[in-house]
């Protein structure tokens, strides 16, 4: 028999409610604070508005967790219709924080509702890549136990994999997620650093992968770890690639370059992702990526 | 000059006189070093800093501060050359360096035993030729080797007619230099540059500082002969004080054992002599005398056991093999496998990466070579790396792997350390010795290290500092800073020291890029138009393309002509440009579609390189 489904998602995924096609969805927004004045996503208040402030009043930007409360209520709105809840939240090595309230609230519910969390070792797209291969999964297998569910989540957890270029690494550095890419930071030369978080890394840290000097040098590097990414991983196709950008009109050129070499990789389906307020914290102008699953 | 004056050698020549040959090596070292700017001058590339001549000089410096410094233990002449040999090695800089040690090495092996007679300087040539042959990756003719090789020839013809073996090495001058100035012929590029072999030249030099400084020694009363042997007169002289030991238990063990030869390649072998020794003191003595005997014998299994403790093939050999001969994986398994153990091969279409334990690496390389191209050999030798692992050294190991970048500018070693290197030698004008490199490995601390350096000439020097490094080193084969710079863009340390290595390898050469010098002597650009001294030229892909008086104009129609290759043009200013001496925003303007960054490398041979990605 098929179970009803809810799924609670950050609004950190790369992707606007838009693109998701599955109705009992709910994308919860972080608190963004800007010189210490709390915004959430809104037309107003988006990635293009953090990276104009960004580079035109060198405005000092973080993010907070999600809120209990926020998330309980959602729970506390739709359980009586819904047989499992699965919270998507991003990677527990960037925010040991947001895990611990999404299980917090898992807990609350334990003898109500079961909740999976998915600790998806990812950020931004990666959310995203994660969220989309997990609704697959619900619509190609509606009769899954909770346990099922749940490992087939994992799965998918490990077999998605991001790319980050992120032009200037002191926004990540300077909101405290710069993990093992601190080794890219401080060069002589200028160099464009390429970060990644891979899926089947348990410290779900953000990971130095590369550098170069040019744009289609990184671009081709990404390219290039994609494909050993598939070699390593047996698979002769991507499912999907969720390519991202919007973090202002630096380096729309590369990453439309980019959008390109993705689109000659054997990939069943190419998704425009969009960057959000609460991601443009740590991004900077200019970022762009690109998450597959394989 | 006075050949056969017996007399005079009887009763002048008593002892072993370190000073005297520590003067005649001096005397020879300082002809060399009059003659090093001619050998400097004589490079294939117009560059200023050519250097052959001053490595050689600088590697024959090194020994004579190094053996002043040590204490002697050599009891004769023939042995203290032989030390000073080695010497030679581990203070070798370049390839001049390198090669010419190698030379020392080989000969100095043969007259060890203090014979300096004809016959047996015949046999040090012919060893000192093999080893610096055999030593040398990819000899080529028309360098130091032939020259090497044909003094060995014109040696054996003159020895027919000629007693005294000096005399026979000064006849051969002559003809060393025909040969010499046939090496254009034999190496293009000396042709098109228009000299003769700087190391060739260099090496000729050095034997006529030998006649010259013999020669005098002879005028000034003290016969060649009488030099040559007092070697032979000491060792006598130390025989017969050794054998007043004759009574003594431990007899047989001073006068038979040769402590020469206790170096790691014979060690298993002198300890079974040890013990053979041991043995027969055993049927000599008393039982008293029989308890200390078993506790050595004891002690001697027990170092033999940790030395060679289940080693049976010593060289960890690995090597990739292109064959459209061997169609699988068990094919090449069967004609190899009798080599050694540990075989693993892994094939991916025509390309077998092969690891295999063997005692004969380069009668494997030529066998399986039959069937194929080998694109990449490797021999590490274990027990070398056993006795690393015994060594108390190794506790001090402080990380599993590093990267270690030998750079002569200043910029590129901020820019390299930077980059991830974590450590620099930045040798500056002068290549570094064996033994500053030999340091700068060690200093490591690394289990293991990939090295690279920015000119080929230090890859000799580089080996056989590997080869007496603790850690086990990859020698990265770059030629050139930008070369290093690509490697470090390219390699990640969270990878295993082989995947290292083989994106280090893979990477040297990613980025395109051209060096302007200024040229010290006149000479054509590829397409033979005229490159006057002093004039600035371009090389690029190791060709002068282009040549003008004027930098400015130079460094324009360089940018104009290789500026398709990329659209990031990045320039590092050498040492000889002032560091506000900038062109950078003239070449903005004049190609405001390309992307310009400057840096300073503050290398010495080239004023600028310029890179293009």
């Amino acid at each position: 028999m098929s179970k009803k489904i809810f799924i609670i998602v950050g609004d950190n995924l790369g992707l606007s409610h838009k693109q998701i096609d599955y109705d009992a969805l709910e994308i919860v927004k972080f608190p963004v604070f800007v010189d210490g004045v709390e915004y959430r996503q809104s037309e107003e208040h988006n990635a293009k508005w953090l990276i104009s402030k960004y580079e035109k009043e060198k405005v000092v930007a973080k993010s907070s967790t999600l809120i209990h409360n926020e998330i309980a209520e959602i729970i506390e709105r739709n359980h009586a219709n819904y047989d499992v809840f699965i919270h998507v939240v991003m990677s527990s090595g960037l925010s040991a924080a947001s895990f611990r309230v999404a299980e917090n609230v898992r807990k609350q519910f334990e003898n109500i509702v079961p909740v999976i969390n998915v600790d998806t070792r990812q950020s931004i797209n990666g959310v995203g890549s994660v969220l989309l291969g997990i609704i697959d999964l619900i619509k190609t297998h509606p009769d899954l136990s909770v346990e099922e569910l749940a490992a087939a989540c994992q799965q998918i957890v490990e077999n998605t994999f991001s790319w980050f270029v992120f032009p200037d690494l002191n926004y990540l550095y300077k909101g405290g997620r710069i993990g093992k890419a601190q080794s890219l930071m401080g060069s002589v030369l200028h160099i464009i650093p390429v970060v990644g978080m891979m899926g089947n890394e348990k410290d779900g840290l953000i990971l130095a992968m590369g550098k170069g000097r040019t744009f289609r040098q990184v671009n081709d590097l990404i390219i290039e770890q994609i494909r050993a990414k598939m070699q390593e991983k047996s698979v002769n196709r991507i499912k999907r690639a969720i390519t991202l950008s919007g973090y202002g009109d630096k380096n729309q050129d590369a990453y439309a370059a980019l959008l390109e070499k993705i689109k000659t990789l054997p990939v069943d389906d190419v998704v425009e992702g969009e960057g959000g307020l609460v991601d443009a914290v740590y991004c900077g102008p200019g970022a762009y990526g690109v998450s597959i699953l394989l | 000059m006075n050949t056969t004056d017996t007399n005079l050698v009887e009763t002048t020549e008593v002892s072993f006189n370190v000073e005297s040959i520590n003067e005649i090596i001096e005397n020879i070292h300082r002809y060399l070093n009059k003659h090093k700017e001619y050998i400097n001058s004589l490079n294939v590339f117009p560059v200023p800093d050519g250097d052959t001549g001053l490595n050689m000089v600088l590697t024959i410096q090194g020994a004579i501060v190094q053996m002043k410094n040590n204490g002697r233990t050599e009891k004769n002449s023939g042995e203290y050359l032989k030390d000073f040999a080695e010497q030679m090695l581990l203070n070798s800089r370049g390839c001049s360096g390198v090669i010419l040690s190698l030379f020392a090495q080989g000969f100095t092996q043969i007259t060890a035993n203090n014979d300096f007679s004809k016959e047996n300087i015949y046999r040090a040539i012919e060893n000192g030729y093999r080893n610096a042959y055999e030593g040398t990756e990819n000899p080529r003719e028309g360098t130091m080797l032939t020259i090497m090789r044909a003094l060995k020839e014109k040696y054996a013809q003159l020895m027919e007619k000629e007693e005294n073996p000096l005399v026979i090495i000064q006849q051969t001058i002559p003809y060393l230099k025909e040969v010499l100035d046939q090496t254009p012929e034999m190496l293009p590029v000396l042709k098109k540059a228009g000299v003769v072999d700087s190391g060739g030249a260099g090496f000729i030099i050095l034997l006529e500082g030998i006649d010259k400084e013999l020669s005098q020694l002879a005028v000034n009363g003290i016969s060649l002969s009488s030099l040559l042997r007092i070697g032979r007169t000491t060792r006598k002289l130390l025989r017969k004080r050794l054998s007043e030991l004759r009574k003594s238990p431990f007899a047989p063990l001073i006068l038979n054992i040769d402590f020469s030869r206790i170096q790691n390649s014979r060690l298993v072998e002198t300890l079974q002599s040890a013990r053979n020794l041991l043995g027969n003191i055993h049927l000599n003595h008393n039982n008293g005398k029989t308890l200390n005997r078993e506790k050595l014998i004891d002690e001697l299994q027990e170092i033999d056991d940790s030395w060679n403790p289940e080693i049976k093939n010593k060289y960890c050999t690995e090597f990739v093999l292109e064959s459209d001969v061997i169609t699988s994986k068990d094919q090449l398994k069967e004609k190899i496998a009798h080599y050694g153990d540990s075989l693993i091969i892994i094939n991916s279409n025509n390309k077998y990466k092969v690891h295999i334990h063997t005692n004969k690496p380069n009668d494997l390389f030529d066998d399986v070579s039959k069937f194929g191209s080998l694109l990449f050999t490797k021999v590490d030798d274990m027990k070398k790396q056993h006795r690393n692992f015994l060594s108390e050294d190794v506790l001090d190991y402080e990380r599993d792997k590093s990267v270690f970048c030998i750079v002569s500018g200043k910029g590129f070693a901020d820019i390299l350390k930077n980059l991830g290197a974590d450590d620099i030698l930045c040798y500056g004008k002068n290549k570094p010795s064996v033994n500053q490199l030999v340091k700068g490995l060690n200093n490591l601390k690394a289990k293991n290290i990939i090295a690279a350096s920015d000119d080929s000439d230090i890859l000799m020097a580089l080996k056989y500092a590997a080869s007496l490094c603790k850690s086990n080193v990859y020698i990265v084969e770059s030629d050139n800073p930008i070369s290093l710079v690509s490697m470090l863009m390219n390699i990640s340390k969270d990878y295993d020291i082989n995947t290292i290595f083989d994106e280090a390898m893979n990477s040297i050469h990613n980025i395109p890029f051209c060096g302007i010098a200024r040229s010290s002597r006149n000479v054509t650009t590829e397409n033979g138009a005229p490159v006057n001294k002093n004039d600035y030229f371009t090389v690029y892909k190791k060709k002068i393309i282009l040549a003008n008086k004027n930098l400015d104009e130079l460094l324009f129609d360089t940018v104009r002509q290789l500026s398709t290759e990329g659209s990031l043009i990045t320039l590092y200013k050498g040492a000889d440009m002032k560091k506000e001496n900038s062109f950078i925003e003239r070449l903005r303007s004049k190609f405001p579609d390309r992307d310009f960054e400057e840096y300073f490398g503050g290398q010495y041979k080239y004023s600028y390189y310029i890179t293009f990605e």
